[in-house]
């Protein structure tokens, strides 16, 4: 996709994307509502037209092509069934269009029944199946064409907690097994991250940063992506000296340490750093301690506890600790404690 | 505890509602009843039997009539129906757009047209075609009685594409439906009950008119209506009640059986 621009009258709902997805890839796009991701899509399957730039599969351009020209298949969030026809009917309705034989039809139909683990649902109106059954049912109809990429849009977000882990689970299976591009629009962070191999991140119409679930999560480029994605602290730092593709930063505390920087930037002066809070550890003030602060809350969550700490300088900064031995995690309310950092985990975020 | 109100407590509600229900059927069970009537009086009983309905089949005029208000109707219907159902999707499978809401006005004006306005109208239309084409025969009661038809099958095949999931189609078409493909595979099937409901309410509509008939009818092109108005006007026998009673048994019927296709509909 290049400089794809999208305007609903005045407003600009896509605003200069270009992207590039590899085939055989899970790409996921990832933003809040209203960032642009669902418009990118349709004009991926064809619903909507780019006001500006081009689309092209396989080097061909589709960007004017009507949908049903196009060898894209979607997962509609509520899933779209048909609900006048069975099971199987609805998953062979791509083919029946595409005027394949009726043995291939019923051949591949079997083929995607059984692929989705809807055996002995066939002849059921698709009325009559439960939420996961449907989404499963709307999965197996997309495939079917044997699409060159299946786009998802938000197709896990009806479903409940449990259905929706298992579904994650049950997606990326089905696309190492059928080697289709995926394309997926989420909110999700988690999902994003279980799932995808490439994410790119959107706010406002545009792409803030593509990259793999390592690289979004540990290395965000942006306060936006930082701020999106899990939960961050920010620390003011300024920059010593540069090498490589590693700085030296020196906190506020006076201490100093490495950090990483988005590619194509030169990081200077005043920085924004960003730390996760399962990166740092709570530990008696000793020399090892990167910074010092006073607890301010503790919030006990089964798996973890965070603590909620005060710095010197007054920025909030929160450590996540793993709860690895039972009962409580042996600070108090106002304890003065250091924060050591592991190796090599602070980012600085661009501008 | 507070008891929800009902307006059944309220003074006099049983009276009132007993009256009406009197003053709607009462006149319809004497009809029926007086069918049965052995003498030839209408007000007057004096024993069952079924002559008059003997009489109304061997009267060829009633069998006439009835067999082209049945002919009128049939037509009428599918062809109103095909029209509202092109207008209907036209209106709702379409952007937003200014007079839109001025053509939904347009097509459901002849609602509000008096009958008798639209009667004289057609009158004089098609007197000035009749005399250029020469042709006399049903086509002008046919395209008269589908053309008011038109609004009434229009406002449930409307409501029904208003009520069905866009995305549906845009399913259809994602999965390389051609448009027409869509239309006859998605929409179309799940638009029959509205397409149902608009030609039965056509059909009723136009086994049931007067007015507009008895204007635009050349002679010999008597409906069952416009028949019995002008017995009427003559001697009153109990046959005019037969003829209504299976009338009214036609009726019934129509809407039984929609009754049960929609629910079919609905629990499946």
């Amino acid at each position: 996709m290049q400089n794809i621009v999208k305007d609903f009258g005045h407003f600009r709902a896509v605003n200069d994307v270009t992207l590039k997805i590899a085939s055989n890839e899970f790409f996921t796009l990832l933003g809040p509502s209203g960032c642009g991701k669902t418009t990118l899509l349709r004009m991926i399957a064809g619903f909507e037209m780019p006001t500006k730039g081009s689309i092209l599969l396989d080097g061909a351009g589709i960007a004017s092509l009507p949908p049903n020209q196009r060898p894209i298949n979607t997962v509609f969030q509520n899933y779209a069934l048909f609900p006048h026809m069975t099971v199987a009917d609805n998953i062979g309705f791509g083919l029946k269009m595409l005027g394949r034989p009726k043995a291939e039809i019923e051949k591949t139909v079997a083929d995607m029944i059984r692929l989705v683990r809807l055996d002995g649902r066939e002849k059921n109106l698709v009325t009559q199946l439960s939420g996961g059954q449907q989404q499963r049912v709307a999965l197996a109809r997309a495939l079917a064409p044997q699409p060159k990429v299946l786009l998802l849009d938000e197709p896990l977000s009806a479903l409940d907690l449990k259905l929706r882990k298992s579904m994650q689970i049950e997606l990326k299976r089905l696309q190492m097994e059928t080697g289709i591009t995926f394309v997926f629009v989420t909110h999700d962070q988690e999902e994003a991250l279980t799932m995808s191999d490439r994410i790119a991140v959107m706010s406002e119409g545009q792409v803030r940063q593509i990259g793999s679930p390592w690289e979004i999560y540990d290395r965000p480029a942006e306060r936006f992506v930082a701020d999106f994605i899990g939960e961050t602290n920010f620390l003011t730092a300024e920059v010593v000296s540069v090498s490589g593709d590693r700085a030296r930063v020196r906190l506020a505390s006076g201490a100093e340490i490495p950090a990483s920087f988005p590619a194509n930037t030169t990081p200077s002066g005043k920085v924004t750093v960003v730390v996760r809070p399962e990166h740092a550890r709570a530990a008696p003030v000793s020399g090892a301690s990167v910074l010092r602060g006073t607890i301010h809350d503790i919030v006990y969550l089964g798996t973890d506890t965070h603590l909620h700490v005060v710095l010197e300088d007054g920025t909030p900064f929160m450590v996540r600790q793993q709860n690895a031995r039972s009962g409580p995690c042996g600070y108090d309310k106002g304890e003065t404690l250091g924060i050591e950092l592991s190796d090599d985990v602070a980012q600085i975020l661009r501008d | 505890m507070a008891r929800q109100f009902s307006v059944k407590r309220l003074p006099g509600f049983s009276t009132i509602a007993m009256i009406c229900f009197i003053g709607l059927y009462m006149p319809i069970v004497t009809l029926v009843v007086y069918a049965f009537n052995a003498g030839t009086s209408i007000a007057v009983w004096e024993g069952f039997s079924l002559r008059w309905f003997y009489s109304a089949w061997n009267n060829t005029q009633v069998v006439d009539a009835s067999i082209r208000s049945l002919q009128i109707a049939f037509c009428a219907a599918i062809v109103a129906t095909v029209v509202a159902t092109m207008a209907a999707i036209a209106t709702t499978r379409t952007a937003q757009y200014r007079g839109l809401t001025f053509k939904y006005a347009f097509i459901n004006l002849p609602l509000l047209v008096p009958e008798i306005v639209t009667a004289v109208a057609l009158l004089i239309f098609f007197s000035q075609i009749k005399v250029y084409t020469g042709y006399s025969g049903l086509g002008y009661l046919i395209a008269a009685h589908a053309a008011f038809c038109i609004p009434f099958a229009y406002l449930p095949i409307r409501a029904r594409l208003e009520s069905m999931d866009l995305t549906l189609e845009r399913a259809a078409a994602d999965l390389y439906a051609t448009p027409f493909q869509a239309f006859r595979y998605v929409t179309l099937p799940l638009l029959w009950p509205g397409i149902l409901a608009g030609m039965i309410l056509g059909f009723v509509i136009s086994l049931d008119d007067v007015v507009i008939t008895e204007f635009v009818k050349s002679g010999g092109q008597d409906t069952l209506p416009t028949y019995m108005l002008g017995q009427l006007r003559r001697v009153v026998t109990p046959e005019m009640n037969a003829i209504s009673t299976v009338f009214l048994l036609l009726s019934f019927a129509i809407v039984t059986i929609f009754f049960f296709l929609s629910r079919n509909e609905k629990t499946s």
